[in-house]
C-alpha cells in the first residue's frame, strides 16, 4: 500500500465510528486492539464538539451539556474544519441549529449561536480605525445621500425576530438575569479597541442599519426606513450607529 | 539555514500562554524563561490574542509552536498556511519554531489531530521534502517533534529514532524531544524510555517538552497512556527527564497544559520545579568539569 | 419626496444630530465608548468570554464519541414569561 492510500484508508476509518479499522496496524502484541485506533477518533471528535462548546457557551446552557454535545457531533460528524485555523471552526454551526431538527422547539437558539459566532469573528478581525464623523461633514447634501458605508471589519448585524441579544446577555453572569421585553432586536457586535460590543439597536433603526450593511446608499436606507416608520430619525440613527464605531469606511457613488 | 540561531531559547523552563493568563502575566511579570504558543491561534487578522503576544513577546523569549502543518502528510503541504506561519514568523521572529512528525490534513478537511504515520523509506522522502519545502518558506530552521503514539504500521521498517535523525540530516531541522512523548508511546509500544532517550540524538535537540498523561487500558487490558496535557508532569516522566538532562545539558523545556488548564501559580510550580532540575544539572556539569 | 428634497432633508437631520450630540469633533475611542449608552442598549458581556474559544487542543481520555446515544431533548434554561406576553425570563429547567 503506498503513503496516500493508507492515510486514505486511516482517514476514512477515523471519520465514521462504526467503520472497520484500517489494514496494516499493528500493536506491541500483534494484532492492534480497536481501543487504540478509538483515541485517535475520539481525539478528533472531542477536540472539534469541545472547540463548540467554547465558542457557543450561551448556546450549550440554553440546550443543556448533553443536548449540546449531540448536536455538535451531528454537526462535527459532516463538517471538519477546512483550515487548521480552528478559531473559525463553527461559522456555519448557527445554520446548522437552524437545520437540525430537534432544536426546533427553540426557535431562538440559531440567532443566540449566530451572535456568539459574530463574538468571535469580532475579536480576531482585522483592527481598524472606526470612521470619524467629520469625514461626513465633507459632503453636500446630495452627495451625502450617495453615500455607502463599509462596515468596520469586526462588525456583524445580526436582525433577529427574536431578543438574541437580551436572551445572550441574561446568560453572561452566573445568575440568569431578566429579559425585560420579548420583541425582536437588531443587535450589533463590534470590536472598535479591544473589547468586543454588543448594543441593541433602536427598533427604529434595524432596518436602516441592515440596509447599510448590505452596501445601500444613506439616501437609499434613509427612504426606506422613513416608509416604514415616518418618524425615523436619520440623524440621530447615523450618528447613533457612528458612535458604536459600526463603519471604518466611506464610499462616494455618483450624484445622479 | 543550518546555523544555530544566534538569538535561541533560554536553557530555562517555559510555559504555554494562555488567553486566561494574559493580564497577570503582563502585570506580574512572572519570572518564566520563556513562553510558547501555539502558532495557529495567532492566525486571526487582528485582536487581543495579537496585542497581547506583542506585549508578551517585547518581555519574554518566544517559542512558536504549530499544531496545523502535516508535514507527514502523503499530500502536499498547504501554500496558504506555509504563508500564514511566514507572516507570523516574520512578525513576531519568535527564538524557536517547531512542528510535529505527524498529519492532520486531508481531503475531506483538517482533522485536528496529531496522527501517527508509517516509517518507511517513501514516507522518510516526503517528510523531507516537506520540512525543506518548510524551512525554505518560513527562512529559518525548524525543530521537528517526536510523536505520541497509539498504535504502529505493519509495514514501517525504519526505527523512530533513525527516522527522525536521518530527516535531521537531510534538511539541516532540529529536533524537540518531548519526554512525555517518549513516555507514552514506549509504554503503549512496549519499548523501553529509557533505552529511546539513550538512543536520541541529543546534540541535534533544541527544545524538550514535558507534559502530563492519561492513563487507561486497551481492550486486552494492556496500560493505554493518552497525551492529554490536562495535568501536571507524571513522576516517571520526570525522573525520565532528569536521565535526559544528564545526556543532554541544560536545555529550554516546555511544560504543557492545555486541557483544563490551571490558575497561574499552579503552572509557575511545575516551572519552579523543572528549573530546579536544570539549574542542578548545570552545577553537575562544572563540577565534573572543574573536577576533570 | 423626491431625490432632493430628501437630500436636503437627510443633510439638516444629520447636521442637528451632529450639533446636538455635541460630536462636531471626532472623539477619541476612550470617549466613544464613555458615550455608547447614549445610543441603544449596551449588552454587558464577559469581556473575555470567548478569548479561549477555538484554540487548539491535545488529545483527551474523555471517550465522548459513541454513535447516537443521547436523548434528543433540550434541557438547558428555558425562556419563561411572567407578566403577561412581553416579559420574559430564563429560568434552568429542573432535570
Amino acid at each position: 500500500m503506498d503513503f496516500a492510500t493508507g492515510q486514505h484508508a486511516f482517514a476514512q476509518a477515523l471519520l465514521h465510528a462504526d467503520a472497520p479499522l484500517p489494514l496494516g496496524l499493528t500493536g506491541a502484541g500483534g494484532a492492534v486492539d480497536a481501543a487504540r485506533f478509538a483515541v485517535y477518533r475520539n481525539n478528533v471528535h472531542v477536540g472539534l464538539t469541545r472547540a463548540l462548546a467554547q465558542r457557543f457557551g450561551v448556546t450549550e446552557r440554553l440546550v443543556g451539556a448533553e443536548f449540546f454535545a449531540g448536536m455538535a457531533r451531528a454537526y462535527a460528524q459532516d463538517h471538519k474544519p477546512s483550515s487548521p485555523l480552528i478559531i473559525d471552526y463553527g461559522d456555519d454551526f448557527p445554520d446548522f441549529i437552524a437545520g437540525f431538527e430537534p432544536a426546533q422547539t427553540l426557535p431562538y437558539l440559531p440567532d443566540v449561536a449566530r451572535l456568539e459566532a459574530a463574538w468571535t469573528r469580532a475579536y480576531h478581525a482585522a483592527d481598524a480605525a472606526p470612521l470619524a464623523f467629520s469625514r461626513l461633514a465633507a459632503f453636500t447634501p446630495e452627495a451625502l445621500a450617495t453615500l455607502t458605508l463599509k462596515p468596520h471589519p469586526s462588525a456583524t448585524l445580526l436582525r433577529s425576530p427574536y431578543p438574541a441579544g437580551a436572551i445572550w446577555a441574561a446568560h453572561q453572569g452566573t445568575e440568569l438575569a431578566d429579559i425585560e421585553a420579548w420583541q425582536p432586536e437588531t443587535v450589533l457586535v463590534v470590536r472598535p479597541e479591544m473589547a468586543v460590543n454588543v448594543h441593541v439597536l433602536p427598533a427604529s433603526d434595524g432596518l436602516f442599519a441592515a440596509l447599510l450593511f448590505a452596501g445601500g446608499t444613506l439616501g437609499a436606507a434613509a427612504e426606506a426606513a422613513l416608509t416604514e416608520e415616518p418618524t425615523f430619525d436619520f440623524g440621530a440613527a447615523l450618528v447613533g450607529l457612528l458612535t458604536l464605531s459600526a463603519f471604518a469606511g466611506i464610499h462616494q457613488g455618483d450624484v445622479p | 539555514m543550518n546555523a544555530v540561531p544566534r538569538d535561541c531559547l533560554p536553557a530555562r523552563a517555559g510555559l504555554g500562554l494562555k488567553p486566561e493568563h494574559y493580564s497577570h502575566v503582563l502585570e506580574a511579570r512572572p519570572d518564566i524563561g520563556f513562553f510558547e504558543v501555539h502558532a495557529e491561534n495567532y492566525m486571526g487578522a487582528g485582536g487581543p490574542p495579537h496585542l497581547y503576544l506583542e506585549a508578551v513577546a517585547g518581555l519574554y523569549p518566544l517559542s512558536l509552536h504549530g499544531v496545523g502543518l502535516s508535514i507527514g502528510a502523503a499530500g502536499p503541504l498547504d501554500a496558504t498556511h506555509l504563508r500564514r506561519l511566514r507572516d507570523l514568523i516574520d512578525r513576531y521572529r519568535p527564538q524557536s519554531f517547531s512542528e510535529h512528525l505527524a498529519w492532520s490534513t486531508h481531503d475531506t478537511g483538517f482533522l485536528n489531530d496529531l496522527l501517527p504515520l508509517p516509517y518507511t523509506p517513501e514516507t522518510l522522502a516526503r517528510v523531507s521534502e516537506h520540512v525543506d519545502e518548510a524551512q525554505q518558506a518560513i527562512g529559518r530552521q525548524l525543530l521537528l517533534e517526536n510523536p505520541s503514539t497509539y498504535l504502529l504500521f505493519a509495514e514501517s521498517t525504519i526505527d523512530e529514532i533513525d527516522f527522525l535523525e536521518a530527516v535531521a540530516e537531510r534538511t539541516g531541522c532540529g529536533l524537540l524531544l518531548d519526554v512525555n512523548n517518549v513516555m507514552v508511546s514506549c509504554v503503549n509500544h512496549r519499548l523501553d524510555p529509557t533505552a529511546y532517550i539513550d538512543r536520541f540524538p541529543v546534540e541535534r535537540v533544541g527544545e524538550i517538552h514535558l507534559a502530563g498523561y492519561d492513563e487507561t487500558v486497551d481492550g486486552a487490558g494492556d496500560r493505554l497512556l493518552i497525551d492529554a496535557h490536562g495535568s501536571p508532569v507524571k513522576t516517571d516522566v520526570m525522573a525520565l527527564y532528569e536521565l535526559t538532562l544528564a545526556r543532554t545539558g541544560p536545555l529550554p523545556t516546555l511544560i504543557e497544559w492545555d486541557n483544563d488548564v490551571p490558575a497561574f501559580p499552579t503552572l509557575h510550580a511545575e516551572a519552579v520545579r523543572v528549573d530546579a532540575l536544570i539549574a542542578g544539572q548545570a552545577v553537575r556539569r562544572n563540577v565534573l568539569k572543574r573536577a576533570g | 419626496m423626491n431625490r432632493s428634497t430628501l437630500a436636503l432633508a437627510l443633510a439638516g437631520s444629520l447636521a442637528t444630530a451632529l450639533a446636538g450630540a455635541a460630536f462636531a469633533a471626532p472623539l477619541s475611542p476612550e470617549k466613544m465608548a464613555g458615550n455608547e449608552k447614549c445610543y441603544g442598549v449596551a449588552l454587558k458581556g464577559q469581556n473575555d468570554c470567548a478569548a479561549g474559544a477555538g484554540t487548539t487542543c491535545a488529545g483527551t481520555s474523555t471517550m465522548d464519541y459513541q454513535g447516537n446515544a443521547w436523548k434528543a431533548v433540550p434541557k438547558g434554561t428555558c425562556v419563561t414569561m411572567k407578566g403577561g406576553m412581553h416579559m420574559g425570563s430564563l429560568t434552568p429547567i429542573k432535570s
